[in-house]
Protein backbone atom coordinates (compact mmCIF):
# COMPACT_ATOMS: atom_id res chain seq x y z
CA UNK A 1 0.00 0.00 0.00
CA UNK A 2 3.17 2.56 0.51
CA UNK A 3 3.62 2.50 -2.72
CA UNK A 4 0.30 3.87 -4.27
CA UNK A 5 0.34 6.34 -1.01
CA UNK A 6 3.58 7.76 -2.51
CA UNK A 7 2.06 7.79 -5.85
CA UNK A 8 -0.71 10.06 -4.16
CA UNK A 9 1.86 11.81 -2.60
CA UNK A 10 3.43 12.51 -5.86
CA UNK A 11 0.41 13.95 -7.68
CA UNK A 12 -0.48 15.87 -4.82
CA UNK A 13 2.70 17.85 -5.12
CA UNK A 14 2.44 17.71 -8.80
CA UNK A 15 -1.01 19.50 -8.23
CA UNK A 16 0.95 22.66 -5.99
CA UNK A 17 2.79 23.11 -8.65
CA UNK A 18 0.16 24.82 -11.23
CA UNK A 19 -1.18 27.79 -8.51
CA UNK A 20 -3.45 29.00 -11.42
CA UNK A 21 -5.34 25.87 -11.85
CA UNK A 22 -6.08 26.02 -8.16
CA UNK A 23 -7.41 29.13 -8.37
CA UNK A 24 -9.76 28.72 -11.70
CA UNK A 25 -10.97 25.35 -9.31
CA UNK A 26 -12.18 27.70 -6.73
CA UNK A 27 -13.48 30.27 -8.37
CA UNK A 28 -15.56 27.55 -10.82
CA UNK A 29 -17.03 26.32 -7.79
CA UNK A 30 -17.93 30.05 -6.75
CA UNK A 31 -19.01 30.54 -9.98
CA UNK A 32 -21.79 27.61 -9.88
CA UNK A 33 -23.12 28.87 -6.52
CA UNK A 34 -23.23 32.14 -7.77
CA UNK A 35 -25.51 30.92 -10.64
CA UNK A 36 -27.10 28.84 -9.10
CA UNK A 37 -28.45 31.73 -6.23
CA UNK A 38 -29.06 34.15 -9.01
CA UNK A 39 -31.00 31.22 -10.84
CA UNK A 40 -33.05 30.05 -7.88
CA UNK A 41 -33.52 33.60 -6.69
CA UNK A 42 -35.63 33.90 -9.39
CA UNK A 43 -37.13 30.70 -9.50
CA UNK A 44 -38.31 31.08 -5.91
CA UNK A 45 -39.48 34.97 -5.93
CA UNK A 46 -42.84 34.21 -5.67
CA UNK A 47 -42.86 30.65 -3.74
CA UNK A 48 -42.32 29.00 -0.92
CA UNK A 49 -41.05 25.50 -2.32
CA UNK A 50 -40.14 24.31 -5.71
CA UNK A 51 -40.65 20.34 -5.67
CA UNK A 52 -39.58 19.29 -1.76
CA UNK A 53 -37.07 21.90 -1.92
CA UNK A 54 -37.01 25.47 0.12
CA UNK A 55 -34.43 27.89 -1.42
CA UNK A 56 -32.35 27.36 1.28
CA UNK A 57 -32.71 23.75 0.92
CA UNK A 58 -32.15 23.89 -2.91
CA UNK A 59 -28.56 26.43 -2.52
CA UNK A 60 -27.61 23.85 0.16
CA UNK A 61 -28.12 20.91 -2.53
CA UNK A 62 -26.21 23.05 -5.11
CA UNK A 63 -23.41 23.82 -2.48
CA UNK A 64 -22.86 20.17 -1.67
CA UNK A 65 -23.42 18.68 -4.75
CA UNK A 66 -20.78 21.78 -6.86
CA UNK A 67 -18.62 20.70 -4.06
CA UNK A 68 -18.41 16.77 -5.22
CA UNK A 69 -19.16 16.90 -8.71
CA UNK A 70 -15.40 19.13 -8.64
CA UNK A 71 -14.10 16.45 -6.53
CA UNK A 72 -15.10 13.99 -9.30
CA UNK A 73 -11.61 14.75 -11.51
CA UNK A 74 -11.41 11.18 -12.95
CA UNK A 75 -12.24 12.37 -16.79
CA UNK A 76 -8.26 12.84 -16.88
CA UNK A 77 -7.67 9.30 -16.41
CA UNK A 78 -9.16 7.93 -20.21
CA UNK A 79 -7.70 10.94 -21.80
CA UNK A 80 -4.21 10.22 -20.46
CA UNK A 81 -4.19 6.64 -21.13
CA UNK A 82 -5.66 7.59 -24.75
CA UNK A 83 -3.08 9.58 -25.40
CA UNK A 84 -0.20 7.40 -24.07
CA UNK A 85 -0.90 4.86 -26.11
CA UNK A 86 -1.64 6.44 -29.15
CA UNK A 87 2.06 8.91 -28.88
CA UNK A 88 3.81 5.32 -27.53
CA UNK A 89 4.28 6.48 -24.38
CA UNK A 90 2.10 4.51 -21.76
CA UNK A 91 4.67 1.95 -21.44
CA UNK A 92 5.88 4.35 -18.53
CA UNK A 93 2.57 2.50 -16.58
CA UNK A 94 3.60 -1.07 -17.68
CA UNK A 95 7.31 -1.07 -16.89
CA UNK A 96 6.94 -0.17 -13.51
CA UNK A 97 6.25 -3.13 -10.57
CA UNK A 98 2.59 -1.28 -9.40
CA UNK A 99 -0.78 -2.50 -10.74
CA UNK A 100 -1.78 0.05 -13.76
CA UNK A 101 -5.22 0.54 -12.38
CA UNK A 102 -4.82 1.33 -8.54
CA UNK A 103 -1.73 3.61 -9.84
CA UNK A 104 -4.47 5.70 -11.66
CA UNK A 105 -6.58 5.42 -8.48
CA UNK A 106 -4.22 6.50 -6.29
CA UNK A 107 -3.34 9.08 -8.51
CA UNK A 108 -7.26 10.01 -8.32
CA UNK A 109 -6.76 10.31 -4.47
CA UNK A 110 -3.63 12.68 -4.31
CA UNK A 111 -5.25 14.69 -7.14
CA UNK A 112 -8.92 14.63 -4.81
CA UNK A 113 -7.41 15.39 -1.26
CA UNK A 114 -5.65 18.13 -2.80
CA UNK A 115 -8.82 19.87 -4.09
CA UNK A 116 -10.90 19.05 -1.19
CA UNK A 117 -8.89 21.02 0.74
CA UNK A 118 -9.85 24.27 -1.65
CA UNK A 119 -13.35 23.17 -2.79
CA UNK A 120 -14.08 23.04 0.93
CA UNK A 121 -12.80 26.58 1.77
CA UNK A 122 -14.68 27.78 -1.29
CA UNK A 123 -18.14 26.14 -0.40
CA UNK A 124 -17.80 27.29 3.04
CA UNK A 125 -17.15 31.14 2.26
CA UNK A 126 -20.69 31.26 0.15
CA UNK A 127 -22.25 30.02 2.87
CA UNK A 128 -21.41 32.29 4.81
CA UNK A 129 -21.08 35.05 2.21
CA UNK A 130 -25.08 34.23 0.88
CA UNK A 131 -25.93 33.57 4.30
CA UNK A 132 -27.15 30.26 3.56
CA UNK A 133 -29.42 28.59 6.06
CA UNK A 134 -27.48 25.50 5.60
CA UNK A 135 -29.66 22.76 5.45
CA UNK A 136 -27.78 19.46 7.05
CA UNK A 137 -28.27 15.65 7.44
CA UNK A 138 -29.45 15.12 11.00
CA UNK A 139 -28.27 11.50 11.91
CA UNK A 140 -25.08 10.32 11.52
CA UNK A 141 -25.69 6.87 9.78
CA UNK A 142 -27.14 9.05 6.75
CA UNK A 143 -23.98 10.97 6.83
CA UNK A 144 -21.55 7.70 6.72
CA UNK A 145 -23.83 6.37 4.59
CA UNK A 146 -23.19 9.38 1.95
CA UNK A 147 -19.78 9.16 2.57
CA UNK A 148 -19.05 5.59 2.05
CA UNK A 149 -21.43 6.72 -1.30
CA UNK A 150 -19.29 8.83 -2.37
CA UNK A 151 -16.19 7.01 -2.51
CA UNK A 152 -17.38 4.46 -3.90
CA UNK A 153 -19.13 6.79 -7.11
CA UNK A 154 -15.76 7.95 -6.89
CA UNK A 155 -14.01 4.60 -7.48
CA UNK A 156 -16.51 3.79 -10.14
CA UNK A 157 -15.94 6.83 -12.49
CA UNK A 158 -12.23 6.09 -11.79
CA UNK A 159 -12.94 2.44 -12.89
CA UNK A 160 -15.39 3.70 -16.05
CA UNK A 161 -12.99 6.28 -17.20
CA UNK A 162 -10.02 3.88 -17.10
CA UNK A 163 -12.38 0.93 -18.85
CA UNK A 164 -12.62 4.14 -22.02
CA UNK A 165 -9.55 5.08 -21.45
CA UNK A 166 -8.15 0.99 -22.56
CA UNK A 167 -10.54 0.97 -25.10
CA UNK A 168 -8.11 2.70 -27.28
CA UNK A 169 -6.25 -0.71 -27.48
CA UNK A 170 -9.44 -1.58 -29.52
CA UNK A 171 -10.70 1.18 -31.53
CA UNK A 172 -7.89 3.92 -31.66
CA UNK A 173 -9.93 6.79 -30.83
CA UNK A 174 -12.04 6.57 -27.93
CA UNK A 175 -14.13 10.68 -28.12
CA UNK A 176 -17.29 9.25 -28.88
CA UNK A 177 -17.65 7.15 -25.72
CA UNK A 178 -15.75 9.87 -23.66
CA UNK A 179 -18.60 12.24 -25.55
CA UNK A 180 -21.38 10.35 -24.79
CA UNK A 181 -20.29 9.69 -21.41
CA UNK A 182 -19.63 13.27 -20.49
CA UNK A 183 -23.51 14.32 -21.55
CA UNK A 184 -24.73 11.44 -19.55
CA UNK A 185 -22.81 12.02 -16.56
CA UNK A 186 -23.87 15.71 -16.51
CA UNK A 187 -27.06 15.07 -16.44
CA UNK A 188 -27.52 11.63 -14.51
CA UNK A 189 -25.41 12.90 -11.89
CA UNK A 190 -27.74 15.89 -11.05
CA UNK A 191 -25.37 18.90 -10.82
CA UNK A 192 -27.12 20.66 -13.26
CA UNK A 193 -30.70 19.86 -11.82
CA UNK A 194 -31.62 18.03 -8.73
CA UNK A 195 -33.31 15.00 -10.23
CA UNK A 196 -36.35 14.92 -7.67
CA UNK A 197 -37.72 17.34 -10.08
CA UNK A 198 -37.85 14.78 -12.83
CA UNK A 199 -40.70 12.81 -13.04
CA UNK A 200 -41.31 9.79 -10.45
CA UNK A 201 -40.51 7.04 -14.16
CA UNK A 202 -37.67 8.69 -14.99
CA UNK A 203 -36.00 8.77 -11.40
CA UNK A 204 -36.71 5.03 -11.04
CA UNK A 205 -34.67 4.54 -13.89
CA UNK A 206 -32.10 6.39 -12.62
CA UNK A 207 -31.62 4.95 -9.86
CA UNK A 208 -30.65 1.58 -11.67
CA UNK A 209 -27.75 3.82 -13.23
CA UNK A 210 -24.25 4.61 -11.05
CA UNK A 211 -24.42 8.08 -11.63
CA UNK A 212 -27.00 8.42 -9.50
CA UNK A 213 -24.79 7.41 -6.83
CA UNK A 214 -22.16 9.69 -7.78
CA UNK A 215 -23.20 13.08 -7.03
CA UNK A 216 -26.61 13.44 -6.80
CA UNK A 217 -27.74 10.45 -4.03
CA UNK A 218 -24.88 11.65 -1.25
CA UNK A 219 -25.57 15.22 -1.87
CA UNK A 220 -29.29 14.57 -1.18
CA UNK A 221 -28.05 12.43 1.88
CA UNK A 222 -25.97 15.22 2.98
CA UNK A 223 -28.74 18.05 3.33
CA UNK A 224 -31.12 15.63 4.90
CA UNK A 225 -33.07 13.85 2.29
CA UNK A 226 -33.54 10.86 0.61
CA UNK A 227 -32.72 8.71 3.95
CA UNK A 228 -34.57 5.86 3.15
CA UNK A 229 -32.14 5.24 -0.22
CA UNK A 230 -28.94 5.37 1.66
CA UNK A 231 -28.19 1.64 2.51
CA UNK A 232 -29.97 0.44 -0.95
CA UNK A 233 -27.97 2.99 -2.59
CA UNK A 234 -24.71 1.94 -1.32
CA UNK A 235 -25.54 -1.97 -2.52
CA UNK A 236 -26.78 -0.83 -6.27
CA UNK A 237 -22.94 1.16 -6.32
CA UNK A 238 -21.35 -1.39 -4.62
CA UNK A 239 -22.36 -3.78 -7.06
CA UNK A 240 -21.78 -1.24 -10.23
CA UNK A 241 -18.21 -1.14 -9.05
CA UNK A 242 -17.73 -4.63 -9.42
CA UNK A 243 -19.14 -5.04 -12.55
CA UNK A 244 -17.19 -2.40 -13.45
CA UNK A 245 -14.21 -4.23 -12.42
CA UNK A 246 -15.02 -7.85 -14.07
CA UNK A 247 -15.58 -6.06 -17.35
CA UNK A 248 -12.21 -3.81 -16.82
CA UNK A 249 -10.39 -7.38 -15.90
CA UNK A 250 -12.09 -8.59 -19.40
CA UNK A 251 -11.13 -6.13 -21.43
CA UNK A 252 -7.77 -5.76 -20.93
CA UNK A 253 -7.36 -9.62 -21.11
CA UNK A 254 -8.88 -9.31 -24.51
CA UNK A 255 -7.30 -6.19 -25.74
CA UNK A 256 -3.92 -5.78 -24.50
CA UNK A 257 -2.31 -8.90 -25.50
CA UNK A 258 -4.20 -8.52 -29.23
CA UNK A 259 -2.65 -4.95 -29.37
CA UNK A 260 -0.02 -4.69 -31.95
CA UNK A 261 1.64 -2.24 -29.87
CA UNK A 262 3.23 -0.16 -32.61
CA UNK A 263 1.89 3.05 -30.21
CA UNK A 264 2.97 1.55 -26.66
CA UNK B 1 33.22 -7.92 -13.34
CA UNK B 2 30.47 -10.22 -11.95
CA UNK B 3 30.32 -12.48 -14.90
CA UNK B 4 28.27 -15.52 -14.66
CA UNK B 5 27.23 -18.40 -18.06
CA UNK B 6 23.80 -18.48 -16.72
CA UNK B 7 21.40 -17.27 -19.83
CA UNK B 8 19.12 -14.68 -18.64
CA UNK B 9 17.48 -13.64 -21.82
CA UNK B 10 16.42 -16.87 -24.42
CA UNK B 11 14.20 -16.20 -27.24
CA UNK B 12 13.40 -19.10 -29.75
CA UNK B 13 11.74 -18.88 -33.07
CA UNK B 14 10.16 -15.34 -31.59
CA UNK B 15 7.55 -13.66 -34.09
CA UNK B 16 5.54 -10.33 -33.95
CA UNK B 17 3.33 -9.65 -36.76
CA UNK B 18 1.40 -6.20 -36.97
CA UNK B 19 -1.64 -6.01 -38.71
CA UNK B 20 -1.99 -2.16 -40.71
CA UNK B 21 -4.59 -0.89 -42.04
CA UNK B 22 -4.26 -0.12 -45.81
CA UNK B 23 -6.82 2.95 -47.10
CA UNK B 24 -6.62 4.02 -51.01
CA UNK B 25 -5.73 7.23 -52.26
CA UNK B 26 -8.16 9.98 -51.87
CA UNK B 27 -11.52 11.09 -50.79
CA UNK B 28 -13.32 8.35 -52.46
CA UNK B 29 -10.57 5.98 -51.45
CA UNK B 30 -11.81 7.15 -47.74
CA UNK B 31 -15.56 6.96 -47.96
CA UNK B 32 -14.81 3.06 -49.39
CA UNK B 33 -13.15 2.30 -46.45
CA UNK B 34 -15.71 2.75 -44.41
CA UNK B 35 -17.76 -0.43 -45.81
CA UNK B 36 -14.47 -2.71 -46.87
CA UNK B 37 -11.34 -2.13 -45.50
CA UNK B 38 -8.49 -3.67 -46.81
CA UNK B 39 -5.35 -5.08 -43.87
CA UNK B 40 -2.33 -5.89 -44.48
CA UNK B 41 0.56 -7.76 -42.21
CA UNK B 42 3.80 -6.85 -41.44
CA UNK B 43 6.68 -8.79 -39.92
CA UNK B 44 8.30 -7.07 -37.45
CA UNK B 45 10.48 -9.91 -35.71
CA UNK B 46 11.06 -12.61 -37.73
CA UNK B 47 12.30 -16.08 -36.14
CA UNK B 48 14.84 -14.92 -33.75
CA UNK B 49 16.77 -16.85 -31.68
CA UNK B 50 18.74 -15.18 -28.93
CA UNK B 51 20.29 -15.83 -25.87
CA UNK B 52 22.02 -13.38 -23.46
CA UNK B 53 24.16 -14.15 -20.25
CA UNK B 54 24.05 -12.16 -17.53
CA UNK B 55 26.62 -9.45 -17.47
CA UNK B 56 27.24 -9.50 -20.88
CA UNK B 57 26.53 -5.70 -22.85
CA UNK B 58 24.97 -6.46 -26.18
CA UNK B 59 24.52 -4.03 -28.75
CA UNK B 60 21.34 -4.30 -31.04
CA UNK B 61 21.73 -2.52 -34.57
CA UNK B 62 19.96 -1.80 -37.49
CA UNK B 63 18.31 0.43 -39.97
CA UNK B 64 15.04 1.95 -38.80
CA UNK B 65 12.36 -0.28 -39.01
CA UNK B 66 14.49 -3.28 -38.53
CA UNK B 67 12.76 -4.69 -35.79
CA UNK B 68 14.80 -3.17 -32.67
CA UNK B 69 12.39 -1.91 -30.75
CA UNK B 70 9.68 -4.40 -30.71
CA UNK B 71 12.10 -6.93 -30.16
CA UNK B 72 13.34 -4.52 -26.65
CA UNK B 73 9.04 -4.54 -26.03
CA UNK B 74 8.63 -8.37 -26.38
CA UNK B 75 11.64 -8.60 -24.31
CA UNK B 76 10.22 -6.22 -21.58
CA UNK B 77 6.59 -7.41 -21.88
CA UNK B 78 5.73 -4.45 -23.38
CA UNK B 79 3.55 -6.54 -26.03
CA UNK B 80 3.51 -9.85 -26.59
CA UNK B 81 4.74 -12.19 -29.33
CA UNK B 82 2.82 -13.55 -31.91
CA UNK B 83 4.62 -16.75 -31.80
CA UNK B 84 8.00 -18.37 -30.74
CA UNK B 85 9.40 -18.87 -27.10
CA UNK B 86 10.52 -16.30 -24.95
CA UNK B 87 12.23 -16.55 -21.73
CA UNK B 88 13.47 -13.50 -19.15
CA UNK B 89 14.95 -13.81 -15.93
CA UNK B 90 12.81 -17.34 -15.97
CA UNK B 91 9.30 -15.24 -16.83
CA UNK B 92 7.18 -14.73 -19.68
CA UNK B 93 7.65 -10.86 -19.69
CA UNK B 94 3.92 -10.31 -21.59
CA UNK B 95 2.78 -11.87 -17.84
CA UNK B 96 3.50 -8.61 -16.28
CA UNK B 97 4.92 -9.97 -12.88
CA UNK B 98 5.66 -6.97 -10.71
CA UNK B 99 8.45 -9.79 -9.36
CA UNK B 100 9.71 -9.99 -13.33
CA UNK B 101 9.71 -5.71 -13.52
CA UNK B 102 11.72 -5.18 -10.22
CA UNK B 103 14.62 -6.98 -11.90
CA UNK B 104 14.74 -4.71 -15.14
CA UNK B 105 15.11 -1.38 -16.32
CA UNK B 106 14.13 0.11 -19.54
CA UNK B 107 15.35 3.54 -20.75
CA UNK B 108 13.79 4.55 -24.00
CA UNK B 109 15.58 7.87 -25.40
CA UNK B 110 12.36 9.33 -26.40
CA UNK B 111 10.34 8.22 -23.31
CA UNK B 112 10.52 9.30 -19.80
CA UNK B 113 10.24 8.32 -16.56
CA UNK B 114 10.31 11.53 -14.54
CA UNK B 115 7.84 13.93 -13.51
CA UNK B 116 8.56 17.29 -15.06
CA UNK B 117 6.97 19.48 -12.86
CA UNK B 118 8.64 17.65 -9.72
CA UNK B 119 11.96 17.58 -8.91
CA UNK B 120 14.25 14.67 -9.42
CA UNK B 121 14.56 14.08 -5.52
CA UNK B 122 10.71 13.31 -5.39
CA UNK B 123 10.69 11.68 -8.66
CA UNK B 124 13.30 9.05 -7.09
CA UNK B 125 11.25 8.95 -3.56
CA UNK B 126 8.52 7.31 -5.39
CA UNK B 127 10.73 4.95 -7.49
CA UNK B 128 11.99 3.99 -4.28
CA UNK B 129 8.30 3.04 -2.96
CA UNK B 130 7.38 1.45 -6.21
CA UNK B 131 10.66 -0.72 -6.43
CA UNK B 132 10.20 -1.45 -2.52
CA UNK B 133 14.11 -0.65 -1.69
CA UNK B 134 15.20 -0.20 1.77
CA UNK B 135 15.96 3.45 2.55
CA UNK B 136 19.96 1.55 3.68
CA UNK B 137 20.21 0.68 -0.30
CA UNK B 138 18.13 3.86 -1.50
CA UNK B 139 20.56 6.12 -0.30
CA UNK B 140 23.46 3.94 -0.72
CA UNK B 141 22.39 3.78 -4.58
CA UNK B 142 21.12 7.56 -4.95
CA UNK B 143 24.66 8.80 -3.67
CA UNK B 144 27.03 6.36 -5.69
CA UNK B 145 24.78 7.37 -8.85
CA UNK B 146 24.32 10.95 -7.98
CA UNK B 147 28.29 11.06 -7.17
CA UNK B 148 28.79 8.99 -10.50
CA UNK B 149 27.06 11.04 -12.49
CA UNK B 150 28.27 14.62 -10.80
CA UNK B 151 24.63 15.65 -10.42
CA UNK B 152 24.35 16.89 -7.21
CA UNK B 153 23.22 20.41 -7.42
CA UNK B 154 20.48 19.20 -10.06
CA UNK B 155 18.68 17.34 -7.57
CA UNK B 156 16.13 19.77 -6.13
CA UNK B 157 15.58 21.65 -10.10
CA UNK B 158 12.32 21.06 -11.33
CA UNK B 159 12.84 18.13 -14.23
CA UNK B 160 11.65 20.64 -16.77
CA UNK B 161 14.11 22.71 -16.36
CA UNK B 162 17.19 20.29 -17.05
CA UNK B 163 19.00 20.38 -20.43
CA UNK B 164 18.02 16.64 -22.37
CA UNK B 165 21.69 15.55 -21.28
CA UNK B 166 21.44 16.15 -17.81
CA UNK B 167 17.93 14.76 -18.09
CA UNK B 168 19.10 11.53 -19.54
CA UNK B 169 21.47 11.62 -16.80
CA UNK B 170 18.18 11.38 -14.48
CA UNK B 171 16.46 8.57 -16.39
CA UNK B 172 19.55 6.71 -15.77
CA UNK B 173 19.56 6.87 -12.32
CA UNK B 174 15.65 6.52 -11.54
CA UNK B 175 15.90 3.42 -14.19
CA UNK B 176 19.45 1.75 -11.82
CA UNK B 177 17.58 2.80 -8.39
CA UNK B 178 16.81 -0.74 -7.70
CA UNK B 179 20.13 -2.57 -8.92
CA UNK B 180 18.04 -4.24 -12.22
CA UNK B 181 19.77 -7.37 -13.05
CA UNK B 182 18.72 -6.19 -16.74
CA UNK B 183 19.16 -2.67 -18.41
CA UNK B 184 16.98 -2.15 -21.70
CA UNK B 185 18.12 0.85 -23.52
CA UNK B 186 16.69 2.33 -26.32
CA UNK B 187 18.73 4.80 -27.95
CA UNK B 188 19.91 6.83 -24.69
CA UNK B 189 22.37 9.30 -26.71
CA UNK B 190 19.57 10.34 -29.14
CA UNK B 191 19.95 14.19 -29.67
CA UNK B 192 22.61 14.30 -27.07
CA UNK B 193 25.71 16.19 -28.34
CA UNK B 194 29.66 14.91 -28.44
CA UNK B 195 30.18 15.18 -24.51
CA UNK B 196 26.99 14.25 -22.95
CA UNK B 197 27.16 11.15 -25.60
CA UNK B 198 30.83 10.37 -24.50
CA UNK B 199 29.46 11.05 -20.59
CA UNK B 200 26.94 8.49 -20.57
CA UNK B 201 28.83 6.04 -22.44
CA UNK B 202 31.26 6.16 -19.75
CA UNK B 203 28.50 5.59 -16.89
CA UNK B 204 27.32 2.65 -18.80
CA UNK B 205 30.63 0.74 -19.22
CA UNK B 206 30.79 1.52 -14.95
CA UNK B 207 27.66 0.53 -14.72
CA UNK B 208 28.03 -2.87 -16.16
CA UNK B 209 31.69 -3.62 -14.73
CA UNK B 210 31.29 -2.33 -11.38
CA UNK B 211 27.87 -3.66 -10.65
CA UNK B 212 27.70 -6.20 -13.14
CA UNK B 213 24.24 -5.29 -14.91
CA UNK B 214 23.34 -7.02 -18.45
CA UNK B 215 23.06 -4.31 -20.77
CA UNK B 216 21.35 -4.29 -24.12
CA UNK B 217 21.82 -1.11 -26.11
CA UNK B 218 20.06 -0.59 -29.17
CA UNK B 219 21.64 2.66 -31.14
CA UNK B 220 21.96 4.10 -34.62
CA UNK B 221 25.35 5.83 -33.43
CA UNK B 222 28.70 3.53 -34.50
CA UNK B 223 30.66 5.31 -31.55
CA UNK B 224 28.25 3.98 -28.81
CA UNK B 225 28.24 0.14 -30.34
CA UNK B 226 31.96 0.07 -31.22
CA UNK B 227 32.98 1.55 -27.61
CA UNK B 228 30.54 -0.45 -25.18
CA UNK B 229 29.54 -3.48 -26.45
CA UNK B 230 31.41 -6.16 -26.87
CA UNK B 231 28.94 -8.77 -28.83
CA UNK B 232 26.73 -7.23 -31.33
CA UNK B 233 23.27 -8.61 -32.46
CA UNK B 234 21.97 -6.50 -36.24
CA UNK B 235 18.74 -7.01 -37.57
CA UNK B 236 17.49 -6.72 -40.56
CA UNK B 237 14.06 -6.63 -41.70
CA UNK B 238 13.17 -8.37 -38.76
CA UNK B 239 15.99 -11.05 -39.35
CA UNK B 240 18.90 -11.74 -37.16
CA UNK B 241 21.73 -11.38 -39.64
CA UNK B 242 24.41 -11.01 -37.44
CA UNK B 243 25.35 -12.40 -33.66
CA UNK B 244 29.22 -12.19 -32.73
CA UNK B 245 31.86 -10.12 -31.34
CA UNK B 246 31.65 -6.29 -32.16
CA UNK B 247 35.70 -6.08 -33.16
CA UNK B 248 35.18 -9.15 -36.13
CA UNK B 249 32.26 -7.34 -36.99
CA UNK B 250 33.82 -4.08 -37.82
CA UNK B 251 36.64 -5.60 -39.26
CA UNK B 252 34.92 -7.51 -41.55
CA UNK B 253 31.94 -5.25 -42.81
CA UNK B 254 33.27 -1.87 -41.92
CA UNK B 255 35.23 -1.57 -44.92
CA UNK B 256 35.70 2.38 -45.58
CA UNK B 257 36.70 5.41 -43.96
CA UNK B 258 35.56 8.96 -44.83
CA UNK B 259 38.30 11.47 -44.40
CA UNK B 260 36.81 15.24 -44.87
CA UNK B 261 39.36 17.52 -45.18
CA UNK B 262 38.81 21.48 -44.62
CA UNK B 263 40.70 24.07 -46.36
CA UNK B 264 41.25 28.09 -45.85
CA UNK B 265 41.90 29.20 -49.42
CA UNK B 266 40.04 28.16 -52.44
CA UNK B 267 40.90 24.11 -53.12
CA UNK B 268 40.92 22.23 -56.95
CA UNK B 269 40.87 19.29 -58.21
CA UNK B 270 43.94 17.53 -56.49
CA UNK B 271 45.50 14.72 -58.27
CA UNK B 272 46.22 12.08 -55.49
CA UNK B 273 48.27 9.07 -55.44
CA UNK B 274 46.11 7.08 -53.48
CA UNK B 275 44.15 5.65 -56.19
CA UNK B 276 41.53 3.42 -54.43
CA UNK B 277 40.23 7.17 -52.40
CA UNK B 278 37.04 8.01 -53.92
CA UNK B 279 36.31 11.86 -54.03
CA UNK B 280 32.23 11.97 -52.27
CA UNK B 281 32.30 15.54 -51.92
CA UNK B 282 33.76 18.48 -53.85
CA UNK B 283 33.11 21.87 -52.65
CA UNK B 284 35.81 24.83 -52.81
CA UNK B 285 36.86 24.84 -49.48
CA UNK B 286 35.81 20.95 -48.50
CA UNK B 287 36.59 17.45 -49.57
CA UNK B 288 35.39 14.33 -48.37
CA UNK B 289 36.68 11.10 -49.20
CA UNK B 290 36.26 7.62 -49.02
CA UNK B 291 38.95 5.36 -48.92
CA UNK B 292 39.45 1.13 -48.01
CA UNK B 293 40.55 1.01 -44.36
CA UNK B 294 44.22 -0.23 -45.26
CA UNK B 295 44.85 3.09 -47.52
CA UNK B 296 43.63 5.79 -44.82
CA UNK B 297 46.68 6.68 -43.58
CA UNK B 298 48.61 6.45 -46.85
CA UNK B 299 45.76 9.16 -47.89
CA UNK B 300 46.02 10.74 -44.90
CA UNK B 301 49.63 11.79 -44.93
CA UNK B 302 49.17 12.84 -48.85
CA UNK B 303 46.36 15.40 -48.07
CA UNK B 304 48.38 16.93 -45.21
CA UNK B 305 50.83 17.74 -47.60
CA UNK B 306 48.25 20.08 -48.62
CA UNK B 307 48.10 22.35 -46.05
CA UNK B 308 44.42 21.50 -44.43
CA UNK B 309 42.98 23.75 -41.99
CA UNK B 310 41.15 20.65 -40.60
CA UNK B 311 40.83 17.05 -40.79
CA UNK B 312 38.50 14.38 -39.93
CA UNK B 313 38.04 10.58 -39.97
CA UNK B 314 34.79 9.10 -39.67
CA UNK B 315 33.64 5.58 -39.60
CA UNK B 316 31.12 4.16 -41.83
CA UNK B 317 27.81 4.39 -40.92
CA UNK B 318 25.67 1.98 -39.21
CA UNK B 319 23.09 2.03 -41.67
CA UNK B 320 26.02 0.73 -44.57
CA UNK B 321 27.88 -1.63 -42.49
CA UNK B 322 23.94 -3.54 -42.11
CA UNK B 323 23.72 -3.01 -45.62
CA UNK B 324 27.29 -4.73 -46.47
CA UNK B 325 26.21 -8.07 -43.80
CA UNK B 326 23.34 -8.06 -45.26
CA UNK B 327 24.70 -8.52 -48.78
CA UNK B 328 27.32 -10.94 -47.80
CA UNK B 329 25.01 -12.50 -46.24
CA UNK B 330 26.05 -12.16 -42.64
CA UNK B 331 26.85 -14.70 -39.83
CA UNK B 332 25.95 -16.16 -36.48
CA UNK B 333 29.06 -16.22 -34.42
CA UNK B 334 28.02 -16.74 -31.04
CA UNK B 335 28.55 -19.47 -29.05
Amino acid sequence: MRKYWEISKTYMKAQLVWRADVIFNMIFTISKILFAYLLWGTVFQDKEMVGTFTFHGMLSYYVVSSFLSQLEMSEGISSEIHDRLRNGTFSKYLVIPAGIERYFMAMELGVVLFYLIFDFAAAAVWVFVFRIRFVFAGEWQVIACALVMTVLGMVFMVQLNYFLGILTLRFEGIGTFLMIKNNLVSLVTGSIVPLALFPEFVVSILRLLPFYYVTYLPAMLLTGKCGEEAVRGIVIIGCWCVLMQLVIRAAWKKYFTAYDGAGI
Amino acid sequence: MNQTNKNIISTSGLIKTYRRYKKPEGIRGSIASLFHREYEEKTAVNRIDLTVQAGEFVGLIGPNGAGKTTLIKMLTGIIAPTAGAIDVLGYYPNDLKNAFKKQYAVVMGQKSQLFFELTVNDTLRLFKEIYEISEDVFQENKNYFVHLFGVADLMDVQVRTLSLGERMKMELIVALLHNPAILFLDEPTIGLDAIASRQIRSFLREINEQKGTTIILTSHYVEDIKTLCRRMVVVNHGVKIYDGATDELFERYQKNKRIIVAFDSPAGTMALKTGSAKLVVDETYKKEYEVPRQNASGLLAELMGHEPKDITIEEEEIGIVVERIYQEGGGDCHA
